[in-house]
């Protein structure tokens, strides 16, 4: 049993949007791959956390479904299969970018006192 | 100049106080714009607060969690969430942290503010850091909208987020050519609205309203020439009171709520 | 009190614009000076403007010199940044001719400073 997606699957109707041939394959490449780039931060990480609890639910999700694809758009309920791939794609470019940002540590500049005060001091 | 008696006559009759039915019987002039005024002011008497959109507790709420998250994902850069009084969103990051902030609004899951709204600039000469940078993101997977703000001044350079919006480039040109604040990495920083050879920055504060030259077509040159402005004695009024609201300090700003966790405070 | 705060400000640690020492800066400079007196010959060729070669030099000169008593690096790297926007301007030609004869402000006249002069002037 194959994941390709049958051709008479034209289009997804968003323009620049194409059609993924093998959508839950490639889903679930991508959430291994994310989940093996939150590994390197440290455990306490906040972003960390969220995102693994997220994309492991997702990639049960995918994992549970196997080659049905109207299933996991069912499921997830954020747009169609291949949105959720560009949603993947998205949040891996961005764990890698988080390796070298480092968000997790402490404030880098504290703020002047009456920086954000509203209405300012005359 | 029959205004002119109108607005003498209206004086007059308010501080007789007479009621508004008698004011329209007996001023003849232009009874339809008084009525208008008078009845607009009879609706606002049946209606307590008529245009001001009702709070929403529980998308307020949802606001509030969002932006405990964001600051609890990235306490590097985040300094402040606050809620503003008409359920607005907003994130106050450090000038470094724009450029990470912003990616985790575009590229996490649960945020996905793909659209970058607008890009604003304020000016606030008595802050050490003069200027506020506001970007306006909108997310349209789940319909909601946030606002980013980070601050600078006029020589300390802001990363450009044109790497992660598109859409920046012209509005970070538009910043630089009205406050002059300038943006590192950008890849086509110059002028948008003034004209070349302008110098200033016309959005700052110390900017006069005049602008400092004129610009008029030389009959003898054949060309356009640039002049400093000289204004003659019966328009040099300044008046002190602009008409424009000045920095609001009659509003209630305790209405802003500090959603910022208490534990990244450490 | 005050000393101590004017400490604070000049230590202050500041984020560089461009350049990162007094001879980046300077380099930066000679850079763009050497920049438009290179492209003066063109620019009097590409404009129609009554200005010759020499005087669009002593122009270019009398610019920079405006300017010599800076002495802040972040200061002369915004004057370098929008001197290069200026030279860009000009040398794809999206300035017009009254915008390079602005340099000059030749139809600015002088104030008078005599009497009979304010008078004829009739201001003040």
């Amino acid at each position: 049993m194959s994941s390709f997606r049958e051709d008479s699957y034209l289009t997804t109707g968003l323009t620049g949007m194409h059609v993924a041939r093998h959508p839950t394959k490639t889903l679930a490449n991508t959430y291994a791959k994310i989940l093996r780039t939150t590994a390197k931060m440290p455990d306490d990480a906040a972003y960390r956390k969220y995102t693994e609890a997220l994309v492991r639910d997702r990639a049960a999700i995918v994992e549970k479904a196997g080659n049905d694809w109207k299933m996991v758009e069912k499921e997830m309920n954020s747009g169609q299969i291949e949105e959720l791939i560009i949603q993947a794609d998205k949040e891996l470019s961005l764990a890698r970018q988080m390796l070298a940002w480092k968000p997790w540590e402490p404030l880098v500049t504290k703020p002047e006192a009456d920086q954000w005060k509203w209405p300012p001091p005359k | 100049m029959a205004s002119n008696i109108l607005r003498k006559l209206s004086c007059s009759l308010k501080n007789v106080g007479l009621s508004g039915p008698r004011v329209c019987q007996t001023l003849s002039v232009a009874p339809s714009a008084l009525s208008r005024c008078l009845s607009s002011e009879a609706a606002a008497g049946a209606e307590t607060r008529p245009t001001v959109r009702p709070h929403d507790a529980v998308a307020r709420e949802h606001l509030v969690d969002f932006g405990r998250y964001v600051a609890e994902c990235l306490p590097k850069f985040v300094q402040k969430v606050q809620v503003t009084g008409t359920d607005e969103l907003e994130v106050l990051v450090a000038p470094e942290g724009i450029v990470p902030v912003l990616t985790f609004l575009k590229d996490h899951h649960n945020a996905q503010f793909a659209s970058l709204a607008d890009i604003a600039g304020v000016d606030v000469p008595s802050r050490l850091y003069r200027f506020e940078i506001v970007y306006n993101l909108l997310s349209l997977r789940f319909n909601s909208r946030i606002r980013v703000k980070t601050y600078t001044d006029e020589l300390t350079p802001i990363d450009s987020v044109n790497d992660v919006y598109k859409a920046a480039n012209w509005y970070e040109r538009e910043i630089w050519d009205m406050f002059g604040v300038f943006f590192a990495d950008h890849p086509d920083l110059r002028r948008i609205l003034t004209d070349y050879g302008f110098e200033g920055h016309p959005f700052r504060k110390d900017f006069p309203l005049s602008g400092y030259v004129e610009v008029r077509y030389d009959d003898a040159r054949k060309r356009v020439v640039v002049e400093p402005l000289e204004l003659a004695q019966e328009f040099r009024r300044f008046e002190l009171n602009s008409p424009w609201e000045q920095f609001p300090n009659f509003r209630d700003t305790s209405v802003i709520e500090d959603a910022t966790p208490t534990t990244e405070k450490k | 009190m005050s000393s101590g705060k004017a400490a604070s400000v000049v230590t202050r640690q500041v984020r560089p614009i461009l350049s990162l020492s007094h001879d980046d800066s300077r380099r930066r400079v000679l850079a763009l000076y050497k920049a438009w007196y290179r492209q003066i010959p063109h620019i009097v060729t590409e404009f129609d403007i009554p200005k010759n070669t020499k005087q669009c030099q002593q122009k270019l000169r009398e610019e920079f010199l405006k300017h010599k008593d800076v002495k802040d690096i972040r200061v002369i790297d915004m004057l370098v940044i929008k001197g290069q926007m200026e030279l860009k301007e000009t040398v794809t030609k999206w300035k017009q001719v009254g915008h390079v004869m602005a340099y000059w402000k030749d139809s600015v006249n002088k104030k008078p400073d005599d009497f009979l002069g304010k008078f004829l002037d009739g201001k003040d």
